[in-house]
Order: C-alpha cells, then structure tokens, then sequence
C-alpha cells in the first residue's frame, strides 16, 4: 500500500470528501441482473461484481428438525477477481463473507424453511446458494448480500406432490406440467457496511476497494426494511462508540429502503419478462405420462431436479412401445430403486432402444426375404425389456462397435486368462 | 561519406518497415509480424509485446503495431496486467529495502530491483532513505522474460531529469491503453482540457499506474476521476465530461 495513498484518503476524509468524487455516505451505482435461468443474478456495485446461483435438491431432513429444509451458503473467490485470492483454498474474508451472508439469512428466517418439507421426515429441499465474486472493487459484503437475496427471489423449485396408496411416494411435477413454485421469504435481511478510519471518528459507507486497504475498522449491519436488525458483525481492531454504531444503524435503515425498492423493481420486472419468455414458448412435449419415483426408507433419491425432469421427457417415447414391460417395472420395488440410482445410463441406453425397435418395425423389404431374420430382428428388440434392459443393450451395442465378431472377444479373453493363471503358477513355484 | 552512406541506410530500413504489411494493424499473439531476413536493416529496436526468434519477429500480446522512425517497433494494446520491457518509464511502489537495492512492485508478474546508486548522486554512503509504501518515478533498464527487471532513477547521463520519489499525491491504476494514450502527443483531450482549468502536477508510468498532485484535495480528486472516466470517451465527450466537472466544483 502506498504511503501517499494511504494519507490522501485519510486527509479527504477529514475534509469529508471520498477519493471517488462520494461523499462518507454515498454508496456506489447498484445494479441488479438476472440470467434467464431461475435462481441466478449478478449484481454490479461500482466495480464490484458478484454472481449468485441457488439450486436445490430433495433430501432427508435432518433428525431433530423433520418437517424443515435447509439453506446453506458456499463462497467462491475467484482469482481473477483479486490476485490475493487463492484458487481452491479459502481465505479468511471468504469465510467471514459466507458466514456474515447465512447469518443474515439463516438466523432471521427470511427464508421459509417449513413450506420446503415434501414428505415429512422423508424428503425436503435443501437450498445451496453459491457466491461467486468477480470482481473485487470494495465491499463485498453488501453486494454478495444483494445478489443472494436476488437470486433467492427469482429461484423457483418443481412442484412435489405425495402419491401412491400409502402416501409416501413423491411426485415431481415438471415444469412444463405444472408452474415451478417460488420461495416464501418473509423479509429481505440486507448488510450495509460501514468503514472507520482515523481513530474510528471517521465513518463512511460502502468503503470501495482502495478505502478498505487504509480503514482501521469495518460494521456490517445487516437489516430489513422494517427496521429490523437481523445481524450486525464488527471487524478490525479500532474500537466504535455506541453513539457511533447507533448513528450507522439510523443510516443503514434508509440505505435499506433503497435498496429493497431497486430489488424488488428488478424481480418484478424479472418476472413480468418470464411470464412474456412463457407465452412464446411451444410446448412441445405433450401427453406426457407421470411415473413416481419409488422414494424407500432411506432416500437414495438424491436426484439433482434436472436429471429427473430429463429423464421424465425422454421416457414417454420409450413407454409408447413397451409400455407392458414398463408397468411391470414399476410394481417391482428393486428395480425401481435401481433406476432412480443409474438416472443418466438408463435414460440413453432406453433412447437407443427405442430406435432399435423402431428398426425393427420398419424392416425394409430387402433385408426382409430371409425368413431368419424377422425373429432374429424381433427378437432383438425384446431382449433389453427384460429386468435389466441396460446391459443387454450394452453388450449388442459393443459388438456392433468393435466390429469383431463375440468368438473373437471370448478367444482373446481365454488367452488373458491363461496368461494370469500363468503368472500365478510361476510365482507359486 | 560514409555518413551519407549510413543516413540512406536507415532511411531505405525506415521505409521498409513503413511498408510492412502489418504495421499499425492489429496482431495478435504467435502472428509473424517481420521476417528480417527478407529485411535489410542493419538495427531494430524491438519494444514490448514482440519476441525475436532468430530471423522472425513475432507478437507476444494482442494490439496495435506502432512504428516510429527511425526503427522502433511495439505492439500497443490495453491491458490490466503490465509485462516490463526496456526503456519504459513506469511508477512503482517500494516494497522492500535490501544492502544493496530496493525491491520495487512495478505492476508486473514480478517484483523489480532498483539499485541503490542508480539515484541521482548516490553512493555507498549517501544512500536515499527510502521506506516500504514510497511512490517511485523511473524507468526500466533491464528487462527479460527469464531475469528479475531492473528500474533506475537516472536518465542514460546520471542525471535525475524527473525520475525520484513523488511525494504526497494520489496513486491511482488504470490500463495500460489509457496511460499510453495520457503520455501521447499531442496532449489527450482530457489533460488538455484539465488544464485549462486547474493547475495540477501529474506522472504517467506506462504500467498503468497515474500520480496527480495538486494544492487542494477536491483538485486531485476531480482530475483522477476524470482521467479514469476518460478511458472509453471520444475527445469530445471527454472535453464535455471535463467541462461539467469544472462547472460543479466552481
């Protein structure tokens, strides 16, 4: 830090003016954006840049708190931000930023915990909410508060409804079937950080980058637009007189008014463009048929909600030809268990199925004189409905691959074979 | 004659440097910018983000290729991130003090020494006080991609001739596009205009970093912020910005 610097800020502010042309109280330009995708946002404070994305998954509550699900918040410092920050180590502010951010979110209940329960003692949705800084220009804090509070606001979690004859399967609706819901937040608990200098006599807001290399002493007042204080976090070793933190929280209750009216002008102009994006849409999956998923005792269904909704939109092409097999698999308990955990290569190892029996319909004339070929052809198309149609299909598919005929495979698998048992006969002896 | 000899010399390298298809166009890293053997020039003075591999000239960084009579070649472009090369002028920060040097942060991947007699009539037992924070004036003497750099206070006759410590003042950063552009001729709109109205001192350093002094707080604060403001305004909105600023504080 340069000396110069250092007694130029000081020297400004005891004339009360700020090296950025603001006056000690001023805070910087905020602007709010969000991505198209539900649960992100970006907010832009002067230089400071911020991205938050919030995401979800259903999982067993914890014991002693059945009917609520979670929120956990995760800092990421990205080196391209500050060359201070490390890649894959988390540095002191990191830390203090995650947990000042949760604290202000977590401990006010801002965030309705209860109405994320599906399946009581079962299944609730655990909420991540990710900070990724970007750019640090100062007060990281504040901004990383704005954008977790905005991508909470525009995140939106697929409908869940309980089924089947005890009630105790889960039902994720997609969102082409039915409108994912918004979260409930109570309030917006939003952090407003003070710097001090000197001898702490000199207070400013919103300290920018270079302001927070000189300040003796940071306060962080966490609060909502009723005046609530939802938390409040002192930092460096200059010591405040109660005088001055009450006139920092008199403050603070007016910069929170600002800044929840922008906040709340940008999620509803956020939404009302939603709501257009959806009209244009085409709906082009139709006749979609709902299957459960098996939820047992103890969740395996750790399903990221993507995954499922995909795997929701490939299946009805799949059930149109087998649609006697699929029914079965579903009244067998095991098997559904198995599908739940292998999402991803079910999903492909079925599209490809599909195709193989639409060959097997449209069998061309020529290939067709054979008499062989037709329950050979048929046959073929029958064989992945089985149990497990997964590694039928594998094995079929990785014949036609290696283009080697199987008695090829199995020779060479013989000849491994007997090297091993080679090896093994030479070391014993 | 054989002065006549070498002035034609360079005038017929200046001129085919001047005809290479890629000066004052943009390049970008790996480009082949000269071939010197298909050249005649007897010197080359090669400046920053441009690497010799035998015969061949190539860009190391994206920009604009800049050529100056009689046979100084650059890339210009504007970057966050300073890389040192030879005879720039840079201001830096002093982060350590050494026997012999100081360590000196210039704003590149590595720290910079500055030896202790390269400052204006110093010796072993005059050595200048220095302390860890003080700003620098000076410019690059050495500079390698392998080899810490090394800065001096001196011009080439020992002189001081405005290289030093800048005392007191504001320090702020910006690209080094900017500052290239600050340092031009003839003056950039926005100093120009700035004078017009104020009276300030200021030193360019082209790693990006920009000292302005001044008698009152409000003078160096309003010229700094009109500088970094400038970096993306035309000359005339950079006069105009300039103009309204001088209106408020008057």
């Amino acid at each position: 830090m340069a000396v110069p610097l250092q007694n130029f800020i000081v020297a400004a502010l005891i004339d009360d003016q700020r090296v950025d042309g603001r006056r000690p109280f001023d805070s910087r330009r905020l602007n709010i954006k969000f991505s198209r995708e539900d649960g992100s946002a970006e907010v832009q404070l002067g230089q400071t840049l911020v991205m938050c994305a919030v995401s979800g998954q259903l999982v067993q509550p914890f014991p002693d708190r059945p009917n609520e699900g979670s929120l956990s918040v995760f800092t990421e410092f990205s080196p391209m931000a500050d060359s201070t920050f490390e890649p894959g180590r988390q540095g002191e502010n990191a830390v203090e930023l995650g947990r000042v951010i949760d604290r202000g979110l977590r401990e006010s209940r801002a965030v309705d915990t209860e109405s994320l329960c599906v399946l009581a003692g079962k299944a609730v949705w655990s909420l991540r909410v990710d900070i990724c800084i970007l750019d640090n220009g100062g007060n990281l804090i504040d901004a990383a508060s704005i954008a977790a509070l905005a991508a909470l606001l525009s995140f939106r979690r697929p409908e869940c409804s309980t089924g089947g004859e005890d009630g105790q399967e889960i039902v994720i609706h997609p969102p082409e079937v039915r409108e994912p819901l918004p979260l409930i937040l109570h309030h917006l608990p939003i952090a407003v950080t003070f710097a001090f200098f000197g001898d702490g006599d000199l207070v400013v807001m919103d300290p920018s980058y270079k302001e927070e290399l000189v300040m003796k002493g940071r306060l962080t007042v966490t609060m909502n637009v009723h005046g609530d204080i939802c938390a409040v976090q002192k930092g460096g070793g200059v010591g405040v007189s109660s005088g001055e933190i009450m006139r920092c929280l008199r403050i603070a209750s007016t910069k929170v008014a600002d800044v929840t009216s922008s906040l709340k002008k940008a999620a509803e102009a956020h939404e009302t463009e939603r709501a257009f994006r959806k009209v244009k849409r085409h709906n082009t999956v139709s006749g979609i048929e709902l299957r459960t998923v098996e939820v047992l005792g103890t969740i395996k269904a750790d399903i990221e909600m993507r995954d499922a909704i995909l795997d929701r939109a490939v299946k009805p092409k799949v059930e149109l030809t087998d649609s006697e097999d699929s029914s079965s698999e579903d009244s067998d308990d095991s098997d559904s268990e198995d599908e739940v955990l292998g999402l991803g290569r079910a999903v492909k190892q079925e599209d490809a199925h599909s195709v193989l029996s639409v060959e097997a319909i449209f069998q061309g004339g020529a290939s067709n004189w054979d008499e062989d070929t037709k329950p050979r052809a048929a046959a073929s198309s029958e064989l992945p409905l089985g149990r497990n149609p997964g590694k039928a299909d594998t094995k079929s598919s990785a014949k036609s691959l290696d283009g080697k005929p199987a008695s090829l495979i199995d020779a060479v698998k013989k000849n491994r074979k007997r090297k091993k048992t080679k090896k093994r006969t030479s070391k014993q002896s | 004659m054989e002065m006549e000899t070498r002035d034609n010399d360079v005038k017929r390298s200046s001129g085919q440097l001047e005809s290479s298809p890629y000066i004052n166009k943009i390049v970008a890293p790996g480009d082949i910018v000269l071939d010197l053997g298909q050249l005649s020039i007897p010197t080359l003075r090669l400046g920053g983000g441009l690497r010799q591999d035998q015969d061949l000239v190539i860009a190391t960084k994206a920009g604009r290729l800049k050529f100056i009579k009689p046979n100084k070649v650059w890339v210009e472009g504007s970057q966050k991130r300073y890389i040192p090369s030879l005879d720039d002028v840079v201001i830096g920060l002093v982060v350590d003090r050494r026997s012999e040097s100081f360590t000196v942060d210039i704003g590149g991947p590595v720290y910079a020494s500055l030896s202790i007699f390269l400052f204006e009539g110093a010796t072993r037992r005059n050595i200048p006080n220095l302390q860890a924070g003080s700003v620098l004036y000076m410019r690059v003497v050495k500079a390698h991609r392998d080899m810490t750099p090394e800065v001096s206070c001196v011009d080439a006759m020992g002189k001081a001739s405005g290289f030093g410590q800048l005392k007191d003042g504001f320090v702020f950063q910006c690209s080094t596009g900017l500052a290239r552009a600050l340092l031009s001729r003839p003056t950039c709109p926005v100093l120009e205009a700035l004078g017009k109205g104020l009276s300030f001192e200021i030193a360019v350093g082209v790693n990006g970093r920009v000292w302005v002094n001044g008698d009152s707080v409000s003078t160096i604060i309003l010229v700094s912020n009109a500088i970094m403001n400038a970096e993306f305004l035309s000359a005339a909105q950079q006069q105009l910005m300039v103009q309204k600023l001088l209106q408020r504080v008057q």
